[in-house]
């Protein structure tokens, strides 16, 4: 990705927060200067970051001059974060032990040539560690495994 | 004061806290070593399991993880040129010639060393100025604290070079402050009906995606590519007599400076190591060897940093204002565990401070006991293949926040958080302000309001006060200084970073 396109983006993102934030903002009681409402300080908070990233926005529209060239590294990025929400979705429905087993399955996905073989070695010995430390020598409560909620 | 300090060593000496301490230490550093993941990261990762812990164990273990990370980054930064840290960038300059010229070893020792003696002079200073800075901090009222907290944003702000994004990012912070339940109407704000948003975000969920997800996603490419060839024995690590004597003036500027700067509000380490760098190549007669392996080079900016990573606990626990996204973890982990920062702290609970105070000097020593004998095995970490080692960081991050408060939904704030601070990261914002700005947030709020109920709604009753208005004055005097300069100040700054190079 460009990046200046890549800049202009997380500015306009970050204005649409602010003008979302502010919109939201407008339900809460805005009280008084002397008597702040639960509303004042978001609005004015969203207010100003709307301003800035606006403003940033269009500094990078006008200015593009940048010699760096920062680029995303898509593969690691969405790898990770699948890895992260596996876990949550895999926790929640599964257990403790399959949910590690997503997590590290997904984030071997980061890399191109990762290979099969060390991803499940390293699942397993996640997997084996993890039933050693809750089971074995905390004995906590959560469930390694099961089915449904 | 004598008393003060045999019952902070009483209350660090007992078992439990030494171990805890030690384990800070040791887990600290391991996790700073490896590549990309700093003390920041460390804390935030480590920062649940110390919940089950009492606060003074928690603290104390916290601030060896914090130790440990800062020197598990200077470890990796010397040996890869591979910064962890933002402060450990300075060190590369001359710790990685160094290293090349087949001399790692020598500079992880003065860095070891260096560490310590800034790390002591910064505790000395804490315990002789902390008990008379928290004695003004009780004559202070709310708007001098609204005041005190806004300096404190706006230095973090003008010093990170980039003033408008750090503006957005402190801001973004502040609002994500916001949400949660209301303290003085108990309204919801931007709880989108999530019952876990009323809390709040969750601190530990936010900074593991900001510092943690991110710091992985972005060490991942390129990993395969690193190598440590170097082989470091113990023997290897001994400076010859005249390194030691190159040394002693260096760290002793170093220590001043940080010491010095550590204590102003976002002043921070980093600054401390570039000032401490910058003054070394200044003094020195002869300015070649800079970048070429200078031994001074090592060892101004490690005492720099670390004596202003012990000052930097002054305004946190005396006024209850953190100056850097470190500490303002640090706040929040005492606020986790039901303490609250501020001038009381000294004097309603000593053993927190005191202990914490003793704890720090005896995770020095251990720093320095444990990385001598142990930096063969430091070394075989950062040899491990990263492929191996990402993974499980995950992993554990995932465990981490999910056992916290057993939620899925902290979980998913990690996804949310982790591909905001990887994509701002990307374009060029710093994720510490951010920290900062949400751990201020509620308090800044909150001390506004009654400022405001104090002065009855006029702005220009506050500014009158003397204190409060020379302070705001400072605030905005920084930002508009900072504003005008800075484009020259970032040019200043790229030319301290370049010198010592292109003088080679």
């Amino acid at each position: 990705m460009n990046v200046i396109s890549l800049r202009f983006t997380i500015a306009t993102i970050l204005a649409v927060i602010g003008i979302t934030a502010f919109i939201i903002g407008l339900q809460y009681d805005f009280g008084s200067s002397q008597r702040m409402g639960p509303g004042y300080f978001p609005l004015v908070l969203s207010g100003a970051l709307t301003v800035l990233a606006v403003w940033e926005a269009f500094s990078v529209l006008f200015n593009p001059s940048s010699d760096e060239q920062p680029s995303l590294d898509w593969r690691p990025f969405a790898a990770i974060l699948t890895a992260v929400l596996g876990f949550a979705f895999a926790i929640s429905f599964f257990g403790l032990i399959p949910a590690f087993i997503v997590v590290i399955g997904l984030s071997s996905l980061s890399e191109h040539k990762y290979g099969l073989k060390p991803a499940l070695i390293l699942a397993f010995f996640v997997s084996l560690g993890a039933w050693l430390l809750f089971a074995k020598l905390l004995g906590i409560t959560l469930s390694l495994f099961k089915f449904g909620f | 004061m004598f008393e003060n300090i045999l019952l902070g060593f009483s209350t660090a000496f007992t078992a439990t806290n030494l171990l805890y301490c030690f384990l800070g230490v040791f887990l600290g550093t391991f996790i700073g070593v490896l590549p990309g993941l700093g003390s920041l990261a460390a804390i935030s990762m480590l920062l649940p399991l110390t919940f089950y812990l009492e606060p003074t164990t928690a603290l104390i273990m916290l601030g060896g993880i914090y130790y440990g990370g800062e020197y598990g980054g200077s470890i990796a930064s010397i040996l890869l040129n591979l910064p962890g840290t933002p402060s450990a960038a300075v060190t590369c300059l001359d710790g990685n010639p160094m290293a090349k010229q087949g001399r790692a070893g020598v500079a992880l020792f003065i860095t070891a060393i260096a560490s310590f003696v800034g790390g002591s002079v910064g505790i000395i200073a804490l315990m002789a100025f902390g008990p008379a800075i928290a004695k003004v901090g009780l004559s202070f009222g709310p708007s001098d604290y609204f005041a005190l907290m806004l300096l404190g944003l706006v230095a973090t702000v003008t010093v990170g070079g980039q003033v408008r994004k750090g503006l957005i990012m402190v801001i973004l912070g502040l609002l994500l402050g916001t949400v949660g339940t209301d303290v003085t109407s108990g309204d919801f704000r931007y709880t989108f009906g999530f019952l876990e948003l009323r809390d709040g975000v969750s601190l530990v969920g936010m900074a593991m995606g900001l510092f943690g997800i991110a710091e992985v996603i972005n060490s991942i490419k390129g990993s395969n590519e690193r190598k440590v060839t170097e082989k470091i024995t113990a023997r290897s690590m001994m400076p010859t007599k005249e390194d030691m004597k190159k040394i002693i003036a260096p760290m002793a500027r170093g220590s001043s400076i940080g010491g010095f700067l550590g204590a102003l509000p976002g002043a921070g380490t980093v600054i401390a190591a570039f000032l401490a760098y910058a003054m070394e190549v200044r003094v020195a007669k002869d300015k070649t060897r800079f970048g070429n392996g200078a031994i001074e080079g090592v060892a101004a900016p490690e005492s720099a940093n670390n004596a202003a990573a012990q000052t930097a606990f002054i305004p946190t626990l005396t006024i209850g204002i953190p100056g850097s996204a470190t500490m303002s973890i640090m706040l929040g982990a005492l606020m986790i565990h039901g303490i609250t920062p501020g001038p009381l702290l000294i004097t309603d609970h000593p053993t927190i401070f005191w202990g914490l105070i003793a704890s720090f000097w005896i995770g020095n020593v251990f720093l320095l006991v444990l990385n001598i004998p142990l930096i063969g095995m430091w070394v075989r970490v950062l040899q491990f293949p990263y492929k191996y080692i990402y993974p499980v960081v995950i992993a554990l991050i995932c465990i981490g926040v999910f056992s916290m408060r057993t939620s899925v939904f902290d979980v998913c704030l990690v996804v949310i958080f982790g591909a905001l601070g990887y994509l701002l990261q990307r374009a060029g914002y710093q994720a510490a302000p951010l920290i900062l700005g949400f751990v201020l947030g509620p308090m800044l709020e909150e001390n506004l309001r009654r400022a405001m109920l104090m002065a009855r709604g006029d702005v220009f009753q506050l500014i009158a006060d003397p204190l409060t208005g020379s302070i705001l004055a400072l605030s905005a005097m920084m930002l508009i200084w900072a504003f005008a300069c800075g484009l020259k100040s970032l040019l200043n700054k790229r030319k301290i970073k370049i010198l010592p190079e292109g003088e080679a």
